[in-house]
């Protein structure tokens, strides 16, 4: 069975661009459009992948991880962060509230899509 | 690999004795954004800027570049190009965000794409750059409430993102030159850059 990745980005171009290049590789992909929305729909599906965004109006990627985590179903979900954010304080934040990998946009679909591999490959 | 060419904060602060106002001026590649009463300047001959703004509080930013020319399909939603220009609409939108700019509010005033540069003719870079930025604000929901793109004129942007004042000039043929100079150097730095992506780190 397809496994299922919860993809989650404000901007509307790059949810296209994400969902584009994981459909290709024969991914499920739910997408949501905050933290909020998704921390709904993670509750609604069985999600396989986290791969989420930091910035973002409602609620943030950092804050969307550290929700996740407190949940049972979600405490070994990899949960990777897709983000323009490039600093070693956020980054350790980060590590710190328990994300799986940190990608800096722009992104090349090929090297996403390797890493998304060797996580739930 | 090649590191991307990040998108820098503009430093070139002065303050404008025409306007009475304080200014800074971007140079190709640059962004600024702002919640203070203060003019953004630039020049631009291919590039694009867009201004953005939260119409409600006044937070706004600018933002002046180019798509590289990284081949492929240009339609194509994934080529290297969309992708940076994606990249470099994005820092502006998530700088805005973190000043306090609700994305609902945003609306943006776009400007240049003018086909200034000989040596781009055949491929008409404006036209493209121009033709990207108005797609992604679609795309985006942000509302275009004025845009001055193509042409063949460089032009000088002057944006007051506390009033969401514009004014544009056209250049007929002053420093034509030394704009095509510096917009060339920069068209080449990006085209030589590998746009494969920003670095990745897994934690465990």
């Amino acid at each position: 069975m397809a496994k299922t990745i919860l993809a989650v980005d404000d901007s509307a171009s790059i949810r296209q661009m994400v969902a584009f290049t994981l459909k290709g590789a024969g991914y499920e992909v739910i997408q949501a459009v905050d933290g909020e929305d998704a921390l709904e729909k993670a509750n609604q599906h069985t999600v396989n992948l986290v791969l989420t965004d930091i910035n973002m109006p409602r609620m943030d990627g950092l804050k969307l991880l550290a929700l996740l985590r407190k949940l049972s179903n979600y405490k070994t979900v990899p949960i990777l962060m897709l983000t323009t954010e490039s600093s070693d304080d956020i980054k350790a934040k980060g590590r710190a509230a328990g994300a799986t990998g940190w990608l800096v946009k722009p992104f090349d679909p090929k090297r996403l899509l390797e890493v998304i591999a060797k996580v739930i490959g | 690999m090649a590191q991307i060419p990040d998108e820098h904060v503009a430093t070139n602060f002065y303050f404008d004795r025409n306007f009475d106002s304080e200014a800074v001026k971007l140079l190709p590649g640059e962004y600024f954004v702002t919640n203070k009463d203060m003019m953004l300047v630039t020049v631009l001959g291919s590039c694009v800027a867009a201004c953005i703004r939260d119409h409600r509080s006044g937070i706004g930013g600018m933002n002046h570049f180019m798509l590289p020319d990284a081949g492929g399909d240009s339609n194509n939603p994934l080529n290297a190009s969309a992708r940076y220009g994606t990249y470099a609409m994005e820092i502006l939108i998530n700088q805005l965000l973190k000043l306090g700019a609700q994305r609902s509010n945003l609306e943006a005033k776009v400007f240049g794409g003018g086909n200034v540069i000989e040596s781009m003719t055949v491929t008409n870079i404006g036209q493209r750059n121009a033709d990207f930025v108005l797609n992604f604000l679609k795309m985006e929901k942000i509302k275009v409430v004025a845009q001055d793109l193509v042409d063949i004129f460089p032009r000088k942007v002057y944006f007051f993102p506390k009033s969401s004042r514009v004014m544009v000039k056209k250049l007929r043929n002053i420093r034509n030159a030394e704009i095509s100079v510096r917009e060339s150097a920069y068209k080449q730095a990006l085209d030589k850059v590998n746009v494969g992506g920003g670095e990745i780190e897994l934690f465990s």
